[in-house]
């Protein structure tokens, strides 16, 4: 198969999404009063409803509605004041009524957008000439929103005895109904993502916006955030969509971009050698990095969808929209731009971290406890040291003091986090309690500096030939004779004052 | 004090027990001594539950023992069609596919009921899922009408009629979405109404239509059906069901207030309508004119799209039909077919053995109604005439409070003597109008048919949430069409003595 930049020079991909999340946040089920959670043992939260005993009624949960209005909000939709939910007929064992309750043609949310950023080396997966660029070579592309619907999940099957826990061959179906019922928001973009990076960002967006939101951990990896690819290709200058393949098993953003790029350039390979793309569902296979075929999708399923008679239309007012927008908190790109303004972080490092609400909030307690003009050292802090472990905002803060006074190296705050983490010890006390405080004493710094020039006279003559890299090694032959506590940026000044003489 | 529990009415039995001149335990023995001595006859039974029966008359024994005050319906016998879920009973709708359901929770209907201190006797047979208007689709024994075993009771709520003007108990619930409670109230010579949609909660009763079907009582006075009524409204909005309204109230306030000087609409053209036996016809005039006699102006009113309440009835309740229906499936309960090694065989097959007939049928016809390209030229189209009915009773209920009609054209008729469907389901033009449109109706017995013999039941219908004026209308025709209290002649006397 052909690279995907060879690819996608001949050919436009045409990508849309199908994303499913799971309000995890949420206390009880869409329809019940049953508790949503992961953890307990298989059909321990049932009810008549869920279960879809006789004669149980669905009551809508009010809290889900407020979460898929925020989410419409967030996105940039139009929420609708009335809509209503239908029913979904199909009869399998994961649906205890054999019918998913879930919206028709007019859902919550409207016609959205999201402006996707794209930079970097993933912004080079669009050929150049097809969108405009900044002089660094990004470019900013509007995502449309088609609808996010409110639905509800469908129980968890296991199927025992045959391979790779597939249907094919297994013993036994266990079903836990745990997750029957479980509220889930489902967003269907239009047609207008282009690469595999734009398609991973959109949805790295998405679970950004989501976790800012508060209404699901959006968790890949577990399945309470779901995507589903669908991609097709066609000649650049063609207008004609042609027939698309809908991608299944993505359970990470790299999965998404992978799937899709494996799947771009199978399709080029299938319509360049004259054969036929089928509409069909692929599965993603991460360990072989490929797709194969799950179904053919050839005629569309009848699902007999009507409006649900148990559930009236919902009529929001305009003050629980208000309410709705009102606990709609800062989101990420505002965010991200206030970092940058009045922080004066790197775009990048800005991004970044108000990304992740969780990291956003150690960013700015840490900012707040520090002295001004710090930001930027905590932001380097918590984008470059913080990840995998766990430090409270004051030790962030502590950390980030010593480093902006050049009290300690980065290698020092390395050591230094991996001590205090897990205590509630104050950084700045450690450091002096330890001797770890570099010394900027200029005086006796200058004396290990001419110690070391005197027996590196190899390294010396290498500098005045023209190897200005050799410095660094003077620094560490420095930094060692110091025994560590020496400032290496002072050292630096220093040899290259003496190295000029 | 000597008396016999079929002549009382359920005032009467709640004020005898607070007097002590008889127990709860005493009326619960006296009613399922009747039903001993009667049901082998009339069939209204699936289950008698007299443990469930004589735990509760004990408990208002014991309460009155204590000196607390007893719940309005303290020690009234009533029983619930087998569509209702009633803890310590099956739940069986009358079908295979549930023969051995075991009630997994309570119907809120039947809860209020149980807390207005009534004795649960046991669960009524009916038509397999409601679909019927004979009970004769019972997937377990037909029931017979109390006034003339040969012939049906009507239906689906046959049991709870046939038990009710058998004098086996005081009242019975029933559910009613085309006529299924006017229509066999009208065969057996009791009183049976259908509440406004949304006055009863519909939690815990098996759904065939939902938009359509609403719980309401049997009693052999209209007085016991409004004290019924109270009690099923009591506690306001049923949090459970999304549809439910708050209607509490008490329905006997008004009941006995005068109609002189008020609107009854009747319609000439559905007293002239072909298919309406003469002496049903008959019947209607002589109610109209006692109504007259009472005081009541009698309007003309029209409602120009009631013909269409059949085709667009059986658009839209067998689709509900098919979806409601489409959980039984027997892999959580229910029946399910043995030795299928094939999810796809063993749903197929197990829904294959489990229905009976018309429950097929209708859930055949609700899945092709819905399939793509059908949908838009039945359902939607019924949905329109739908919004036209309606709007034809609201301009008809502006001029009047109450419209008189028949609940069913014809008195009971002979098992078996009529097998097309479409015959039967023609049967229902009285009744079906009101669930299409959502508003209240009611079957008081007005007299017995000059030909047949047999009891026949004039229809009241009234404007939405209106229930309290519809039961007003109701008691002032039976005032004065003496007609309160009958027992069916075959059973009246057999057993129950308290």
């Amino acid at each position: 198969m052909r690279r995907l930049a060879e690819v996608l020079r001949d050919w436009e991909a045409v990508i849309g999404l199908e994303v499913h999340t799971e309000l995890t946040t949420l206390e009880t089920k869409m329809f019940c009063g049953c508790r949503l959670s992961h953890d307990d043992e298989p059909n321990a939260n049932v009810c008549p409803v869920c279960l879809g005993m006789p004669g149980a009624l669905p009551v809508p949960n009010e809290r889900a509605i407020e979460s898929i209005v925020m989410a419409g909000i967030a996105t940039n939709c139009e929420i609708m004041r009335r809509s209503m939910f239908y029913r979904k007929h199909y009869f399998y064992p994961d649906m205890a009524k054999n019918f998913q309750t879930t919206q028709g043609p007019v859902a919550f949310c409207m016609h959205g957008r999201l402006d996707l950023e794209v930079s970097g080396i993933g912004a080079q997966e669009r050929p150049d000439g097809t969108t405009e660029r900044t002089a660094d070579g990004s470019y900013v592309t509007p995502i449309r929103i088609l609808r996010i619907h409110m639905e509800e999940d469908a129980a968890k099957m296991v199927h025992v005895g045959g391979g790779e826990g597939r249907i094919g061959g297994a013993s036994e179906s266990l079903v836990d109904y745990n997750r029957c019922g479980a509220p889930l928001i489902e967003l269907v973009t239009e047609p207008d993502l282009r690469t595999p990076e734009e398609a991973r960002l959109f949805m790295e967006r998405l679970r950004q916006t989501f976790l800012t939101l508060g209404i699901s951990d959006c968790s890949l990896e577990h399945g309470s955030m779901r995507c589903d690819g669908n991609v097709s290709l066609r000649r650049r200058g063609e207008t004609e969509l042609g027939t698309k393949t809908e991608m299944k098993n993505i359970n990470s953003l790299k999965s998404l971009h992978d799937a899709l790029e494996y799947e771009i350039c199978r399709q080029a390979e299938v319509l360049e050698g004259g054969g036929r793309v089928y509409q069909e569902t692929r599965h993603w296979e991460p360990s072989r990095r490929r797709t194969v075929a799950m179904r053919m999708k050839e005629t569309a399923d009848d699902y007999r969808m009507y409006p649900d008679p148990d559930l009236a239309p919902f009529d929001l007012s305009d003050e629980f929209v208000e309410r709705c927008r009102a606990r709609v908190p800062e989101l990420p790109d505002a965010k991200r731009d206030r970092y940058v303004g009045s922080f004066g972080l790197r775009r990048a490092d800005a991004a970044q971290i108000a990304g992740d609400p969780a990291v956003a909030a150690l960013f700015e307690g840490a900012v707040a406890a520090s002295r001004g003009g710090v930001a930027p050292t905590v932001a380097n802090v918590v984008v470059n040291l913080l990840p995998g472990h766990v430090l409270s905002a004051a030790q962030v803060s502590g950390l980030s003091n010593l480093l902006a006074d050049d009290a300690i190296t980065f290698a020092q705050a390395r050591e230094l986090l991996e001590i205090v983490e897990g205590t509630d010890a104050d950084p700045e006390r450690v450091v002096d309690e330890r001797g770890m405080r570099q010394s900027t004493d200029v005086g006796a710094l200058e004396t290990i500096v001419d110690e070391v020039l005197g027996r590196c006279a190899d390294q010396v003559r290498q500098y005045r030939d023209g190897n200005r890299k050799v410095v660094g090694f003077l620094v560490g032959q420095c930094m060692k004779a110091s025994k560590g506590t020496g400032n290496p940026k002072l050292f630096n000044q220093l040899l290259s004052q003496k190295l000029g003489e | 004090m000597m008396a016999r529990l079929d002549t009382l009415p359920a005032r009467q039995v709640a004020a005898g027990i607070a007097a002590g001149d008889f127990t709860a335990v005493e009326v619960a023995r006296a009613s399922l001594d009747a039903i001993a001595a009667r049901d082998g006859q009339v069939q209204a039974f699936l289950q008698v539950s007299e443990e469930l029966a004589l735990a509760a008359a004990t408990r208002i024994d014991a309460a009155r023992a204590a000196g607390e005050p007893l719940p309005p319906l303290a020690g009234v016998p009533v029983a619930f069609k087998d569509n209702m879920n009633l803890l310590g009973t099956r739940t069986t709708c009358a079908s295979r596919m549930l023969e051995s359901y075991e009630s997994a929770y309570t119907a809120t209907c039947v809860q209020r009921m149980l807390d207005a201190g009534v004795i649960p006797l046991g669960k009524l047979n009916m038509d397999e899922f409601a679909f019927g208007s004979t009970t004769d689709s019972s997937a377990f024994h037909p029931t017979n009408n109390p006034w003339d075993t040969r012939r049906v009771p009507g239906g689906s709520s046959g049991g709870s009629a046939a038990a009710v003007a058998a004098g086996e108990v005081t009242v019975a619930l029933g559910s009613d979405t085309g006529g299924s409670i006017r229509q066999p109230a009208s065969l057996c010579g009791v009183v049976g109404m259908k509440p406004t949609y949304g006055v009863v909660s519909r939690y815990g009763v098996v759904a065939f239509g939902s938009s359509l079907d609403q719980v309401g009582p049997f009693g052999r006075r209209v007085e016991d059906v409004a004290l019924a009524m109270s009690a099923l409204v009591a506690g306001g909005r049923d949090r459970l069901d999304s549809t439910s309204q708050d209607c509490e109230q008490d329905y006997l306030a008004h009941l006995d207030d005068p109609i002189e000087g008020r609107a009854v609409g009747i319609i000439p053209a559905l007293l002239e309508a072909e298919g309406l036996a003469p002496e049903v016809r008959a019947a209607m005039q002589e109610a109209i004119g006692k109504l007259a006699a009472s005081g009541a102006r009698i309007v003309e009113v029209d409602l120009p799209n009631m013909a269409n309440s059949i085709a667009a009835y059986y658009a839209l309740a067998p689709c509900e039909a098919f979806s409601n229906l489409a959980r039984f499936d027997g892999v959580r309960y229910g029946y399910q077919e043995p030795g299928c090694t094939a999810l796809s065989e063993q749903l197929s097959l197990s829904r294959a053995h489990g229905f009976g007939v018309e429950a097929k049928r209708r859930q055949m016809l609700g899945a092709y109604l819905l399939s793509s390209g059908v949908y838009d030229k039945y359902y939607l189209a019924a949905q329109k005439v739908r919004t036209l009915i309606t709007a034809d009773y609201q301009r008809a209920f502006a001029q009047v409070d109450a419209i008189l009609m028949p609940s069913s054209p014809t008195v009971a008729w002979e098992h078996g003597s009529i097998s097309d469907p479409a015959a039967l389901y023609l049967s229902d033009i009285y009744t079906i109008s009101s669930n299409i449109a959502g508003n209240c109706g009611i079957s008081v017995p007005v007299c017995l048919g000059a030909q047949s013999g047999l009891p026949i039941g004039a229809q009241l219908q009234g404007r939405a949430f209106a229930d309290a004026t519809l039961l007003t209308f109701a008691r002032a025709l039976e005032r004065a069409c003496e007609m309160e209290g009958a027992v069916a002649p075959a059973c009246a006397g057999k057993g129950g003595e308290l």
